[in-house]
């Protein structure tokens, strides 16, 4: 009995591929559509989530909090002396100084992130080193030395020498000797990074002794983070404390369907899809209905016809599902996301080399389903069954 | 031969490049790991708040340490008109 089953399934089958190959030229045009769709929604999906990964992997050894300092609802340089007021908040570990900002290249037009900070007093930085893919840490009096991201290196064109110059706010030039390059691996994060000593960057930025960008406070037991973070809110009103549970956070949701690129990936896709939708639903062709009576005058049951619409329907959103998430995959792992970075990266004129790798669980091939494949099946149900159910007489003219 | 038997064929061709792709993501992800010790030395010596994939805009490069205000912060009645400001939702306050 099963076997029978089996084999009327198979003949079925075989007449819905027959039918398919039949109207090959709407069938494939359907199948390209949809199979552009699941791409579509797919590398958007592919590309969040992998970079949501990386900044959950990365992130967990930020600052436990960061403060800055807020006046007029813009945030500006923050007082050394606010370091005495922490001092007495029982459960800081460490206050760690630092100076950071942006420097535009008006040559090459290219925005370079500047840190400077006393590394020696970093959790991790005695080990800065190992992420350097050439030269190593200067000792802590030494001046004018800097580490360059990759990009830096090329804008700058550092590979033959080793010394180049920024201008100061007065424009005067300050000069820097560079001591070493972050490792490509480190890409992601310090592509546009040029680090150097505090006092070296307080005199680039012609930032007056006593102020600093921001401070990382360190705390002894990081279950306190919260509480500690009011504390220092209640201390210091006017500073801005960011914990590393909310710095996380904003990696978390600030990739979504809610961005302007995400909705426009969704309501294309919506669109397109409604636009299949109207196509299966909006009734049937002459064709269609003669190619139906003549099934059911050689003595085709409705159950029959249904199911081959099923098949039919299943062989066009699966293959298409199969199709356009190879395809983005592909796209988002071999060619770094290429069509999105026009957007991803926009004007941006140092960009890192994005190695993605997506990790796709089950949730988001089901997410991915959930938006395409179950709603065309769902919507091929009623034209099925209404197909299935035209008198044999009526659609031969009879 | 079936038209059922030349469609599992090409499914069963399809579910091979699929199965490639995989096996070569494992590897990948091997890769991945063993820079990732790298990444956690540079996040905690250098206290990084974010990823440097756009560089165009502040708010956009240091999201995490950004107002959602900052896009519009440059004028009065200034619009935010960076690409990437569309790919980038602003950060939860």
């Amino acid at each position: 009995m099963a076997l029978k089953n089996i084999e009327k399934q198979l003949n079925i089958l075989d007449y819905a591929l027959s039918s398919l190959w039949r109207r090959r030229a709407k069938s494939f045009s359907i199948l390209l559509v949809f199979a552009a769709i699941i791409f579509l929604l797919a590398s958007f999906q592919m590309v969040t989530q992998s970079l949501s990964d990386k900044a959950k992997q990365v992130l967990a050894y930020t600052p436990e909090i960061t403060l800055q300092k807020m006046s007029a609802g813009r945030q500006e340089a923050i007082p050394l002396a606010y370091r005495e007021q922490l001092a007495g908040i029982f459960g800081i570990r460490r206050v760690v100084p630092r100076i950071w900002g942006y420097y535009f290249d008006e040559v090459r037009l290219a925005n370079y992130t500047v840190m400077g900070m006393e590394l020696e007093n970093m959790p991790e930085g005695a080990r800065l080193d190992a992420s350097l893919a050439n030269g190593k840490m200067p000792g802590p009096e030494a001046r004018g030395w800097v580490f360059v991201g990759h990009s830096i290196k090329e804008a700058l064109n550092l590979d033959e020498r080793y010394t180049f110059s920024l201008f100061r706010p007065d424009l005067t030039l300050k000069a820097f000797t560079v001591s070493g390059e972050f490792s490509r691996d480190t890409d992601i994060l310090t592509n546009d990074l040029i680090v150097m000593n505090l006092a070296d960057a307080r005199d680039l930025y012609g930032i007056p002794a006593g102020l600093v960008t921001d401070f990382c406070v360190y705390v002894a037991n990081p279950k306190e983070i919260d509480t500690i973070a009011k504390k220092i809110s209640t201390a210091l009103p006017s500073v801005r404390v960011l914990t590393r549970p909310q710095i996380q956070k904003t990696y978390q949701v600030v990739f979504g369907w809610r961005s302007g690129f995400g909705s426009i990936c969704l309501l294309a896709a919506l669109a397109a899809f409604v636009i299949l939708a109207w196509d299966k639903a909006s009734g049937l062709s002459p064709e269609e209905r003669r190619e139906i009576a003549i099934l059911k005058v050689l003595g085709w049951e409705t159950s029959d016809i249904l199911a081959t619409r099923f098949w039919e329907s299943l062989i066009v959103s699966g293959l298409a599902c199969i199709l356009g998430m190879t395809a983005a995959y592909i796209h988002v792992v071999y060619f770094a996301a290429s069509l999105f970075r026009p957007v991803l990266m926009g004007w941006s004129v140092l960009r890192p080399d994005l190695h993605l790798l997506p990790r796709m669980a089950a949730g988001d091939i089901l997410l991915i389903l959930a938006f395409t494949v179950i709603p065309y099946l769902a919507a091929t149900v009623i034209p099925a069954w209404r197909s299935a159910t035209v008198p044999a007489d009526s659609a031969l003219g009879g | 031969m079936r038209p059922s038997l030349i469609f599992t064929l090409f499914l069963c061709l399809l579910l091979a490049i699929d199965g490639a792709l995989f096996v070569d993501g494992l590897s990948r992800r091997k890769g991945e790991d063993a820079t990732l010790a790298q990444l956690e030395v540079v996040t905690g010596a250098l206290g990084l708040t974010d990823l440097a994939v756009a560089t165009e805009a502040r708010y956009t490069r240091h999201p995490a340490v950004s107002d959602p205000v900052a896009p519009f912060m440059d004028h009065p009645g200034a619009i935010e008109h960076f690409p990437t400001g569309a790919f980038w939702l602003p950060p939860p306050r």
